[in-house]
């Protein structure tokens, strides 16, 4: 079964870049997201950073925070874990 | 117009490519030197620099050619050269204290508003004239906290020296690392700070789209746009013309709002509207004062070329 979070990642990415050939179902949780695998660039991360920010109350300070935490659904995951309140998560 | 260019690699530019004691060294000429003996030394400086400096020699010929609709000839070439550098020597004479005044040309309002009332916005320029002496008055008008996007180069004292004449409200986002670059202006986006960054080159550019410029289908840089409509920030586009040798003539495009609950790509389509109906306006400005535009290293690629590497 899959994790609640991560498939709400999922969700959000492919609403907040507005991915059409893209459904949250397509995203492996190991998938890279930056660069190969979804191939997202620099203003996909920061928008997508925006929106995590907002959505979890966590902050990315940096793009090798960005790059680690975006890394793949299941490190952002895994980040967001370790940063967001617990009450803010999907159960 | 067209769809996403993919981002191109950054490349290493030999940019500011004179001494590093250059600038200084002009400084303390124009304190010390009658300007009826310094600007035919200037002159004769520039001389020597089109003669040394074989590749910007080079350029500026492809683009003379382009908006002087012939062949150029080595004065032509000179005279943009010197262009250059008598902007340049009135960044470093503001530095030293002389004023500059700024008036606006027509078509302005938006910006004249803008900057009598304050407020976050993206300010786009180009390697025009003085407009980066404009972005950095800006910063000095009193009103407005600014985050200038430029490209750190080794001789950059003519910048350092006008951010201390500016005082603490201009600040620097340096572009050599892109990815740096778009969280520092995440956090600048945090304010209500306008942020200025160039929009005429494309080495460091995280998204290029195609515009109609000077006889074809150009790659420009297009990140400006995407940030507003990321940030929900207004666009202004700005370039400083000279006006005698102390002041500058402002133009600058129509605001551009990012509209509540529009499609992005509906918002990116206008944004191209936008912008090409800007570089049309800067067509026009360039047909009449073609030394303006400081052109010295690869004009923006055709369609279809590859990203421009300059060492």
């Amino acid at each position: 079964m899959s994790d609640p979070l991560s498939a709400h990642l999922k969700r959000l990415i492919v609403e907040t870049l507005r991915l059409e050939d893209v459904k949250p179902e397509d995203i492996q949780d190991d998938m890279p997201l930056i660069g190969s695998g979804l191939s997202l660039d620099s203003i996909d991360a920061v928008e997508l950073v925006l929106k995590f920010e907002k959505e979890f109350g966590i902050k990315i300070r940096s793009s090798e925070e960005s790059r680690q935490a975006l890394a793949s659904v299941s490190s952002l995951a895994a980040f967001i874990r370790q940063h967001a309140d617990p009450a803010r998560l999907p159960v | 117009m067209s769809a996403p260019a993919p981002t191109s690699a950054p490349v290493r530019l030999a940019r500011n490519p004179g001494p590093s004691w250059g600038y200084r060294f002009l400084r303390g000429c124009d304190r010390v030197l009658p300007e009826a003996i310094f600007r035919p030394l200037r002159g004769i400086g520039t001389a020597i620099a089109v003669a040394g400096m074989p590749e910007q020699r080079r350029h500026s010929r492809d683009y003379l050619a382009l908006v002087l609709r012939r062949p150029p000839g080595w004065r032509d070439v000179w005279r943009h050269f010197f262009a250059f550098e008598e902007a340049l020597m009135v960044k470093l004479r503001v530095i030293n204290g002389r004023p500059h005044r700024t008036v606006y040309g027509p078509g302005t309002a938006d910006f004249r508003t803008w900057l009598e009332g304050g407020g976050p916005v993206l300010l786009g320029t180009f390697h025009v004239g003085v407009s980066d002496l404009l972005g950095c008055q800006i910063g000095g008008y009193g009103l407005q906290q600014i985050y200038v996007v430029r490209q750190r180069v080794g001789n950059s004292h003519d910048i350092d020296k006008l951010a201390e004449r500016f005082g603490g409200r201009l600040h620097f986002v340096w572009v050599n690392e892109p990815e740096e670059m778009l969280f520092a202006l995440k956090e600048a986006a945090a304010t209500t700070a306008a942020i200025a960054m160039q929009c005429d080159r494309i080495e460091f550019a995280a998204r290029t789209e195609e515009f109609e410029f000077l006889g074809a289908r150009r790659r420009f840089p297009f990140t400006i746009y995407h940030l507003a409509l990321i940030f929900d920030r207004p666009v202004l586009l700005s370039v400083g013309l000279p006006d005698g040798p102390a002041g500058a003539v402002l133009h600058s495009s129509p605001r551009f709002d990012p509209r509540p609950g529009e499609k992005r790509s509906e918002g990116l389509q206008r944004a191209r509207v936008h912008f090409q109906a800007f570089l049309r306006q800067l067509e026009e400005l360039l047909f009449q004062q073609p030394n303006v535009w400081f052109n010295f290293t690869p004009l923006n690629p055709p369609a279809a070329a590859p990203a421009p590497s300059i060492e």
